[in-house]
């Protein structure tokens, strides 16, 4: 069905002087309702789990702390200050949650689903600069219980529209809290950081040489990098010599693993954002994508031992990039009703009893009527109280009525 | 879900020439059961289950980073160039050259325009040490600019320096040392952790 659907919506390739801004894309029928059912299948999986749907303004005033302000679309307002487009929702619905619900009750679970846009991403498939996110959020509360809530929830979303992923936590407060351990600051931290973060050796190497940090250091964070796998991740990672917020974090790790209670990866060695998250960091693979298709973690209030901004609610809550779980549901698709040609409202309420899309005859002029009728591959007539194979004969009569 | 999802059928890229050979040598001696194919117009050879695509060296990045190859083998100055994120854990030692600031012998004027094949780290490299100079990016024979005033200065792999000497221009600055790196898709170590993994240490053992 949905084939049929496709060849009546042909691409138009002639439209040069109509194209769009590059990473920004149309969402034609077929693939719009498969989005839409994903949506409201994701979003009722959040609401049987308690969380609540909220929307936040797509407007923002520009904060040159949000933390993708640099990636940001801007504006400029009436009065010359400059706003920002919608590039993160967490952030959005953590101010949501401050504004509005400042005292609680806590835990407050929210959902959302929106566009977000930003300036610098590539235009490769998955990496759109006008792209849409289906979440939630967590907030007030921290511990393994809500660590593991999530995971539960995030794995339950993606069951909830069967694609069977596999869920990897680590924690950047890991790697910064051994940095931190062996005294290291500025630029050298920033530089082990992303070497370790994307498990380059030789950059570790060189970073290391660069800095005149000491061999041991070394042995540690190479030792580090390979700290990915199964369960005896957290086990080898236990045997190094850990400071005590590197230990805070493994054992961060531990609680949530063993309250979620199932088979989970873990990677030691991510570290990405390493200065926003507070605490555990997820994300979700599906065999055969290269591109993840969740993420999240644990953000603001005080993380063990750390300095935070203490202003900040704390939470923790994950994004689904709506694009690129379309992209991996698109390989499954749902068939959809059969539509039919109403002629006249008691046709449509007809269709509608039945369970069929109406689609309303629009001129008395039988043969423009039976013509596309058969582009569409609409077979049936719903006219009156009855269903009738499509004809010009049936659409004639009914034509000679009206007149 | 397509046929491939579910396989454990390893795919690399490597990158067309010299470093294919060498290449495929190391992967070799580290167990994959790879061999160099006879000549002909293919592009993808299938080795003993393993699937090997041969690439001009700056597509390996984007195969790898795109998932479409699990890993593969590149020189670090292109892999710098993508300015990809993907996993890089060993460094194999062969392939050795560096991207350096060259300029005719003698020229002191001040640098206003740089030619490169490498636009990125040039550009890099420039901010860095605060010069603010247009980079104009060239496909081949980069000196060429130099000599004939294209450009005040170009930024190019340098192995040996014979043709430096032989054109009369000098080494100024060295951008960036290179060698061949393994790459690995950030997924595919994950998921193919039980092939990948072991490939990484028995290539860490023997270089």
């Amino acid at each position: 069905m949905s084939y049929v659907r496709t060849s009546f919506w042909p691409t138009n390739d002639r439209c040069g002087a109509l194209m769009l801004p590059e990473g920004t894309r149309d969402v034609l029928p077929p693939e719009w309702s498969q989005r839409e059912s994903l949506r409201q299948k994701l979003s009722a999986y959040f609401t049987a789990s308690g969380y609540h749907g909220v929307d936040v303004p797509t407007l923002e005033h520009q904060n040159p702390l949000h933390p993708q302000d640099s990636r940001a679309f801007k504006l400029t307002d009436r009065d010359g200050s400059v706003l920002s487009l919608r590039s993160e929702f967490t952030t959005a619905i953590q101010d949501l949650a401050q504004r509005r619900f400042a005292l609680g009750p806590f835990p407050l679970r929210l959902q959302y689903a929106g566009r977000l846009w930003l300036r610098a991403q590539a235009s490769e498939l998955g990496r759109l600069r006008e792209f849409t996110q289906v979440g939630v959020e967590l907030l007030g509360v921290r511990g393994p219980r809500a660590d593991a809530e999530l995971l539960h929830v995030a794995l339950g979303a993606l069951r909830a529209v069967d694609v069977e992923a596999q869920l990897e936590i680590g924690h950047p407060g890991f790697v910064d809290g051994l940095l931190e351990d062996h005294h290291i600051t500025g630029q050298a931290r920033q530089a082990l950081h992303r070497a370790v973060d994307r498990k380059s050796g030789p950059d570790l190497t060189a970073a290391l040489q660069e800095h005149h940090l000491p061999a041991k250091l070394g042995t540690l964070l190479h030792a580090v990098m390979d700290l990915y796998g199964g369960f005896e991740v957290l086990e080898q990672a236990a045997q190094l010599p850990l400071g005590q917020r590197a230990r805070a974090a493994l054992s961060e790790l531990q609680g949530a693993s063993q309250h979620f209670g199932a088979p989970l990866l873990f990677d030691l060695s991510m570290s990405r954002r390493y200065d926003y998250y507070t605490g555990f960091t997820f994300r979700a693979y599906v065999a055969g994508h290269a591109q993840q298709v969740l993420g999240g973690g644990r953000y603001g209030g005080r993380a063990e031992g750390a300095q935070a901004d203490s202003s900040q609610l704390e939470g923790a809550g994950f994004a689904i990039g709506l694009e690129r779980l379309a992209h991996i549901a698109a390989l499954c698709p749902s068939p959809s009703a059969e539509a039919v040609l109403a002629l006249g409202e008691a046709g449509v309420r007809l269709a509608h009893a039945q369970g069929l899309i109406a689609e309303r005859a629009w001129t008395d002029d039988p043969a423009a009527l039976l013509n596309y009728a058969q582009a569409r591959h609409i077979t049936r007539v719903a006219s009156g109280a009855a269903l009738l194979p499509l004809s010009l004969d049936t659409l004639a009569r009914w034509a000679k009525e009206q007149a | 879900m397509s046929p491939d999802t579910l396989s454990t059928t390893l795919t690399l890229a490597l990158p067309k020439g010299r470093i294919f050979e060498e290449a495929v040598d190391l992967l070799k001696r580290a167990g994959l059961p790879l061999y160099i194919p006879e000549k002909s117009r293919a592009l993808r050879h299938s080795m003993n289950g393993v699937q090997v695509l041969e690439l001009r060296n700056q597509d390996v990045p984007v195969y790898v980073d795109l998932g479409v190859a699990d890993a593969g083998v590149v020189g670090k100055d292109v892999l710098a160039e993508s300015g990809r994120g993907i996993y890089e854990p060993v460094d194999l030692k062969f392939s050795a050259c560096h991207l350096s600031l060259i300029r005719e012998r003698g020229a002191a004027g001040p640098i206003h325009r740089v030619a490169s094949k490498y636009p990125r780290l040039t550009r890099e490299y420039l901010q860095q040490r605060g010069i603010s100079a247009e980079v104009v990016k060239l496909s081949g024979n980069i000196e060429l600019a130099c000599l004939t005033g294209l450009a005040d200065a170009v930024v190019d792999l340098v192995q040996t320096g014979s043709t430096l000497r032989a054109n009369n221009l000098e080494e100024l600055d060295i951008v960036l040392h290179s060698t061949a790196r393994l790459v690995v898709n950030r997924t595919a170590l994950k998921l193919k952790r039980e092939q990948l993994r072991p490939l990484i240490s028995r290539l860490r053992e023997i270089i």
